[in-house]
């Protein structure tokens, strides 16, 4: 650890928190966090001689204000490494109590943080927790998605930014059972995998800067819980710029809803721009669909 | 619930694991896979090596110690899928893969019998395997294995962790489609290594191929059609014409004229070809089709450099009895009359076993493998059939309603004196083990037209035993004489392939579940061992921290219990299964 300290910028991230967390470890919230990159030889001598048994610790994980069981175990699998801090510009709205436990509509909006790296969203008592990864690259840090609850939940985000820090927010939603352990609606059809990645998508201007785009695919976004039905989803999203550079990257696993439906909101210029999404499931199956955002509007 | 969340913890430890044994785990080399018959600690082509022998050079078990050879373990293949199980599993950095029925593959830690993935094909409604949802077999290569599903499509999976690397299509399965054998590897001077396969779907009026894609992308580099009038494809762009059109065949009915290659290949490092058995003209009744229809019922052998047919040979030329002559092509060096002939030999479902030459398919002997053969008289000195045309089925059109030709008794039944299951050659003895069946049928032909993804047989039949007492028949063949040294009798019709071993042992499972060892040089039956479920697949030996292991698939199903006729009641008795046998000499008894 001490080793990784000297050369990581993120390990020196980490061990200012483990200081600062002494103070603020019983807040629920920790709302600003500062860095001050400069004193890090003095912090590491410092940690390295007088705790070594220390470096070798686990991370202290403050309390977790949705009281879930599974909390330990969910950020050990799913969100390692960094300081780990409760953060009220990761704003998750979700509804208070599930509609219908197949889709449930929850949105990450963690545009207030900066240098965001990845967003990873779990629902701690699902049979799989893990809903999806993204990568924000030329897109805001922001996410919607639809999603299979199995029971009642609490539902965390962890946003991690290029300090390491996983900044959390959550919800807890109440639900009725069996989400993730039904057939998908799709089987009631035997041509299903005919309609396989056909495609609703939608793009407008939201800002100068900025477009939300919206997509929904086909697909049954089976669990492999379900009697007889292996699991099988749409596993990856990258969607690209005109340049081939890439605006978002998403992770998606099995809790995400049937006919998976996804809002971004990539970064664009005040021009046309025509934007490429590539999908990819777990049986190797590829969707393509190009999606083109408006130019912003003479005045 | 508690129990989900325990699941899913120790799977992502073993996930864990797998990443681990991944870093130490070396990648499977074209040279791996060519030399496989002689590494014996691993096992990286189907058949113990490109000739597909099913010989091991290994002898630390023998004759004298085989009574100590005790299971290891037993890995089910789980839930409610557990019926046909015909694969042979692959072996590699103490790590099994194996696949199973409904298009699953599992890799298996050796040293535990404990799963380190699964993958589990996601099938659509609707695929039409004719014969049994099995599958024969993986390939490896690189850090990749692949492996068929019944929807007709090769998935490429990383080795490591069982995820799809690239998956393409073979055929429409809705057009009736399938693919069960394991794939074909093969080296090229021009493309490096490359993925080949076969085509199932003879039965539904399918034109039988052979593709060959890029192991690496998937890509398609040459696809090959078994029937002439069709064309071939070479980097993206039609190729040649595979033979004449209307040569051998009447009219359109090339384009529904079955051939598929559905039991895959082997492949000759010495004369560089791939052998593929090419299967039944569609539909079965013959009357409908004048002409050999080529190349149905043949053995091809094909340049993979570019997809080109080097000869073909047909073993039962117009067919009418669904000699399905798919049957595995073994290259071997037979000495006859005091010389050494590149030789090669298959044993075909029509009851004859072949010898021919493998560098230009040119006849060199036929001799009968099973009993009281009808269909034909023998097999002339060209290597043509001499049929016996009262024991061809009757052309429906010759009867008084137009509905029903002739029946006749023939021997051996449809379902072959051999099927599928591939035998083995031994270099110690210099014999071949031939699991074959003493059966036949009564068939008759039928009117019928083509129509997308229907049955397009034009015929109906039922399987009889011709003998009171057994069907299944191991037998050892001399194949510069066609003399049968041995025989082993078995009640119900095998269905396994056979491995030998320079241990002096032929392995072979019965549907009655037994994996039995017999003596190479007399027959005599010297292990068996009990594993629950029929045995309908081929086993394998390898050695593992200097000792030897043996492992067998077991789970009974495949075409018998479907297609058998008066024989399935042999067999409806036997309990399906689904699981792996490993077994080995425990070490306190390796010394005696």
């Amino acid at each position: 650890m001490c080793g990784l300290l000297g050369k990581s910028a993120n390990g020196t991230a980490n061990a200012m928190l483990a200081t600062k967390r002494t103070i603020s470890l019983r807040q629920r919230f920790v709302t600003r966090v500062s860095v001050v990159k400069n004193s890090v030889p003095v912090v590491c001598l410092f940690l390295c001689l007088i705790f070594p048994a220390l470096s070798h610790a686990s991370r202290d994980i403050p309390a977790d204000p949705f009281e879930s069981v599974m909390w330990k175990l969910m950020v050990e699998r799913h969100f390692p490494g960094g300081e780990v801090v409760f953060d009220s510009r990761v704003k998750v709205s979700a509804p208070k109590s599930a509609e219908n436990q197949f889709h449930v509509p929850i949105t990450v909006d963690a545009t207030e943080l900066s240098d965001v790296e990845e967003i990873v969203a779990v629902a701690d008592l699902n049979p799989i927790a893990h809903i999806l990864t993204v990568r924000p690259k030329k897109s805001l840090s922001f996410v919607g998605f639809r999603v299979k609850l199995q029971q009642a939940t609490p539902i965390h985000v962890g946003v991690r930014t290029s300090d390491g820090v996983w900044h959390m927010g959550g919800a807890y939603i109440d639900a009725a059972g069996g989400g993730c352990t039904a057939p998908a609606m799709a089987h009631g059809m035997n041509n299903w995998m005919k309609t396989l990645g056909k495609t609703r998508a939608s793009t407008r201007r939201e800002s100068p800067l900025s477009a939300r785009m919206t997509i929904r695919m086909r697909h049954p976004m089976d669990t492999g819980l379900a009697a007889g039905i292996p699991a099988f989803f749409m596993n990856q999203i990258t969607v690209q710029d005109a340049a081939g550079e890439t605006v978002a990257e998403l992770d998606l696993y099995e809790p995400v809803s049937e006919n998976p439906t996804i809002t971004i909101k990539p970064k664009v210029g005040q021009v046309e721009e025509t934007l490429s999404v590539l999908a990819r499931d777990t049986e190797g199956n590829e969707f393509g669909f190009p999606l083109t955002v408006p130019a912003v509007a003479a005045q | 619930m508690q129990r989900k969340i325990w699941l899913a913890l120790a799977s992502s430890l073993s996930v864990g694991a797998v990443a681990f044994a991944g870093s130490a785990n070396a990648d499977v080399g074209i040279a791996d896979i060519m030399g496989d018959q002689s590494t014996t600690e691993d096992i990286v082509s189907y058949g113990l090596g490109p000739r597909a022998q099913r010989y091991s050079p290994l002898a630390t078990i023998d004759k004298s110690n085989i009574k100590n050879l005790f299971p290891v373990w037993s890995f089910s293949f789980g839930g409610e899928k557990q019926r046909g199980q015909e694969s042979q599993p692959l072996i590699k950095d103490g790590v099994m893969y194996v696949t199973g029925s409904y298009s699953r593959m599992w890799a298996i830690d050796i040293a535990t019998g404990e799963e380190l993935w699964q993958y589990d094909a996601r099938l659509p409604e609707g695929i039409l395997p004719c014969c049994d949802v099995v599958n024969r077999g993986a390939a490896i290569l690189g850090d990749k294995v692949f492996f068929g599903t019944l929807d007709a499509k090769i998935v490429a999976l990383d080795k490591d962790t069982g995820k799809v690397v690239w998956r393409k299509t073979i055929g429409d399965y809705e057009a009736g489609y399938s693919y069960t054998a394991a794939p074909l590897i093969v080296p090229t001077e021009k493309h490096g290594p490359l993925i080949l396969t076969g085509n199932s779907g003879g039965e539904f009026g399918v034109i039988g191929e052979v593709q060959a894609r890029n192991p690496e992308t998937g890509e398609m580099v040459w696809s090959r059609p078994t029937i002439e009038g069709n064309m071939g494809t070479l980097m993206g762009a039609e190729s040649t014409m595979t033979g004449t059109k209307n040569e051998s065949w009447p009219g359109d009915m090339w384009k529904n004229g079955g051939g598929a290659t559905w039991l895959g290949g082997t492949y000759d490092p010495d004369t560089k070809l791939a052998y593929f058995g090419t299967g039944n003209p569609a539909p079965w009744n013959s009357y409908l089709r004048a002409g050999d229809n080529k190349w149905t019922s043949a053995r091809i052998a094909i340049d993979p450099e570019d997809g080109e047919i080097k000869w073909g040979y047909q073993t039962t030329p117009h067919d009418g009895w669904d000699y399905d002559g798919v049957n595995e092509f073994i290259p071997f060096d037979m000495e006859k009359d005091g010389k050494m002939v590149k030789a090669g030999a298959s044993a075909d479902r029509n009851g004859f076993f072949y010898i021919l030459d493998r560098t230009n398919g040119e006849f060199i002997s036929a001799s009968p493998f099973v009993q009281n053969i009808t269909w034909a008289k023998g097999i002339d000195e060209n290597g043509k059939p001499i049929f016996d045309p009262d024991n061809r089925p009757g052309n429906p059109a010759e009867s008084a309603d137009g509905k029903k030709g002739k029946s006749v008794f023939a021997i051996p039944s449809f379902l072959g004196g051999k099927n599928w299951m591939p035998m083995a050659y031994s270099q110690s003895t210099k014999h071949f083990y031939i699991p074959s069946n003493e059966w036949g049928m009564d068939i008759w032909n039928e009117p019928v037209t083509y129509k997308k993804g229907a049955a397009y047989l034009g015929s109906g039949f039922t399987i009889k035993p011709i003998f009171d007492d057994y069907i299944g028949s191991l037998k050892a063949i001399d194949p510069a004489t066609g003399d049968i040294k041995w025989e082993y009798k078995n009640k119900a019709p095998l269905w396994g392939g056979v491995l030998t071993t320079a241990g002096g042992l032929v392995f072979t499972g019965t549907p009655e579940g037994y994996l039995k060892a017999f003596d190479d040089e007399t027959g005599e039956e010297l292990w068996k061992f009990q594993t629950g479920t029929g045995i309908v697949s081929s086993p394998i030996t390898w050695e593992q921290d200097g000792e030897q292991y043996v492992a067998i698939v077991t789970g009974w199903g495949g075409a018998v219990p479907l297609w058998g006729g008066e024989v399935a009641k042999v067999v409806s008795y036997l309990n399906q299964g689904g699981s792996v046998w490993v077994f080995k000499v425990p070490e306190q008894l390796a010394a005696r």
